[in-house]
């Protein structure tokens, strides 16, 4: 009988924990997973998921002549289909030999290093798809604005927020037309990212003809404009032109747009936040913004409260604990003019969403689990001469797209100041 | 619903059937003490008006301008579109006490932004979509009286000069201790993340991670 190998005992530490990776995945925290697996569209295929939707009203109104007029000809309502296809995502998680030599014989070793690997693992891939759902679809994660050696300024409203270190990374040229890493034929890895101050990154190599303006996106992805997840800002976008699900937003120039403010690169105030409510009230109904969010980043969550009209969250974390009934007023939601908001350190940070999560939904081909060959789930790494790397293999995959079949019950602020001090 | 009276020789006859009577707009004041207690937490604006108030959602009426789109409500789809300056309810939950703080003018930025930033074009008309500058100020909406999973929540003295009282409380913070309690909560938020997902895994594993259980005395 042959020695059981490391990769043997984590194969079945993996096995013992796989029923509980979808828990840890679709915990409700990150505006990804708030976001439903709908039932009626719950698995889709390899091909397009279509959504009908209905674009504009059927039937012809107005006065006739009773005295034996013509009452004329009637129209009915008219549809059309918006598509999607889901993307394959994967989170790789490499185990060296050092974790056997450490945990030999010890079952419970074996266990704790299993658990770390998949805990870390689960919530590291869960952020990098919360980042990818503050994109535009097209997997662009930043903006380079100047280069100095192996660092790079960012952008904001992004800045180094979607990035994190030791992620591989490929830059663009502003087009999304030329891979550099490609051309060059060099890997890029992040070394360090600064998101709160000086919105930098550092970076192991940098692919020769990068300049500022290029674009970074995430691995994986090929070609001319590739497409990734769609994110809010591919769904609440007030564009008329381009395509959004598969739909020509020329066509349908009104009824795509999601209702925009724009903030002129003011501090948000009140007004800003009304105008937007209002346009979804005007649009949905007056009365039917009751599942409204307002989702922003901690930035514009900070100036909502710089207004002063909000109890702090400073007051909030001393409310805790004492548990009377005035606590609980301070430890529930807290809103913007009357709409519970959903705060991340992803978001764009000069903008506020108004999103109905019930007009959005994920379409899954594949739920999340260990990547899976003929039963294994761990594999070995091979050196480069061929022969076996000190270390084992496995990987979390899962494929969705993420749609919206309203663009207009939501709303936006965009072009906000930060407040001073970021 | 019928009328239960019997007829008599003084009451009129009720032969007509009295029309259902459907209330679609249920109105409350807040109580005097509140009003008070408000006052006195919070003081006055320069218009001798208290700076913090408590109001009713249904009381709490704005300015919507704009083109409103009616939907039909058994099928959603659209029915007429109409522009016009209405008043309507300011917060989505209308059976709630909300209390509001006043802010000054200069929150709204100067007239003429308010004017380019507000004003649409609707039908060839142009219609303010918040109404008139609010040249007096107006009140924001701070918190609203409900439990933590909505429910509803009396409005009294206590809690409404509880919430004035810890708005004051909060604008006496400087603003980087505000920043810096935000990315605390984030970083509390993360951590209880990976709490969360050890305890989830250590339901996985065996009891005692299969060693043999031992008594020691």
């Amino acid at each position: 009988m042959p020695a059981q190998a490391n990769a043997n005992v984590i194969a079945l530490q993996l096995e013992k924990v796989r029923d509980k990776v979808p828990l840890l995945y679709e915990r409700d925290d990150i505006l990804l997973t708030m976001i439903q697996q709908r039932g009626d569209v719950e698995k889709v295929s390899s091909r397009n998921m279509r959504l009908p939707l209905q674009v504009n009203p059927g039937g012809k109104a107005g006065s006739y002549n009773a005295d034996g007029g013509d009452l004329g000809r009637g129209s009915g309502t008219q549809y059309d289909v918006a598509q999607i296809s889901p993307i394959f995502f994967r989170f790789a998680i490499e185990i060296t030999k050092l974790v056997e030599y450490a945990t030999t014989g010890r079952e419970r070793a074996i266990e704790n290093a299993a658990k770390r690997e998949v805990a870390a693992g689960m919530k590291q891939f869960r952020s990098f798809l919360d980042k990818l759902m503050q994109t535009a679809g097209n997997g662009v994660l930043g903006t380079i604005s100047s280069i100095a050696s192996t660092t790079f300024t960012m952008t904001v409203p992004n800045g180094a927020a979607l990035v994190y270190p030791g992620q591989t990374i490929q830059i663009y040229d502003t087009t999304l037309t030329t891979n550099r890493n490609v051309a060059a034929g060099v890997t890029t890895t992040v070394l360090t990212a600064d998101p709160v101050t000086a919105q930098t990154i550092t970076v192991d190599n940098v692919p020769t003809g990068t300049i500022a303006t290029d674009v970074i996106v995430h691995d994986g992805l090929t070609g001319a404009q590739p497409v990734s997840l769609f994110g809010i800002k591919y769904h609440q976008n007030n564009a008329t032109t381009g395509t959004w699900l598969n739909l020509n937003r020329a066509t349908y120039p009104v009824q795509l747009a999601t209702p925009r403010v724009n903030a002129g690169n003011a501090a948000l105030t009140p007004s800003n936040v009304r105008l937007a409510i209002n346009k979804v009230r005007k649009s949905l109904g007056i009365n039917h913004i009751s599942k409204l969010i307002a989702y922003m980043a901690v930035e514009q969550e900070h100036a909502w409260e710089n207004l002063g009209i909000t109890v702090s969250q400073i007051i909030k974390e001393g409310g805790t604990n004492s548990g009377n009934d005035l606590d609980l007023l301070f430890t529930g939601r807290k809103t913007m003019s009357g709409v519970p908001i959903k705060s991340s350190v992803n978001a764009d940070q000069t903008r506020v969403d108004f999103l109905d999560l019930s007009h959005w939904g994920r379409a899954v081909l594949k739920d999340i689990d260990f990547y899976e060959v003929n039963g294994n789930t761990v594999f070995p790494i091979y050196g480069a001469s061929g022969g076996l790397a000190a270390s084992y293999i496995f990987y979390f995959d899962t494929a969705f797209q993420v749609w919206d079949d309203s663009p207009r019950t939501g709303a936006f602020i965009d072009t906000l100041a930060r407040p001073s001090g970021y | 619903m019928s009328p239960t009276r019997s007829n008599t020789p003084d009451s009129p006859p009720l032969s007509f059937r009295a029309p259902r009577i459907s209330v679609v707009r249920e109105t409350h004041e807040p109580p005097e003490s509140v009003v008070h207690a408000l006052t006195l937490a919070g003081g006055k604006n320069p218009f001798g008006e208290p700076n913090y108030r408590a109001v009713w959602g249904w009381n709490r009426l704005t300015w919507i301008g704009g083109k409103f789109e009616e939907h039909d409500p058994a099928t959603g789809s659209l029915l007429r579109e109409v522009a016009e300056l209405r008043q309507e309810p300011k917060y989505p939950a209308v059976n709630r006490w909300h209390i509001e703080k006043w802010l000054p003018a200069e929150a709204y930025g100067s007239p003429r932004a308010w004017w380019a930033q507000t004003v649409e074009m609707a039908n060839g008309r142009s219609i303010p979509t918040l109404g008139p500058y609010p040249a007096r100020g107006d009140y924001e909406h701070c918190l609203t009286l409900e439990g933590k999973s909505g429910e509803f929540v009396q409005l009294t003295v206590t809690a409404a000069e509880h919430i004035a009282r810890a708005i004051e409380w909060s604008r006496k913070h400087p603003k980087w201790k505000s920043r810096r309690s935000l990315y605390d909560r984030e970083g509390r938020a993360d951590r209880d993340y990976e709490a969360f997902a050890y305890d989830i895994l250590d339901d996985a594993v065996p009891a005692f991670h299969r060693q043999p259980f031992v008594t020691v005395l």
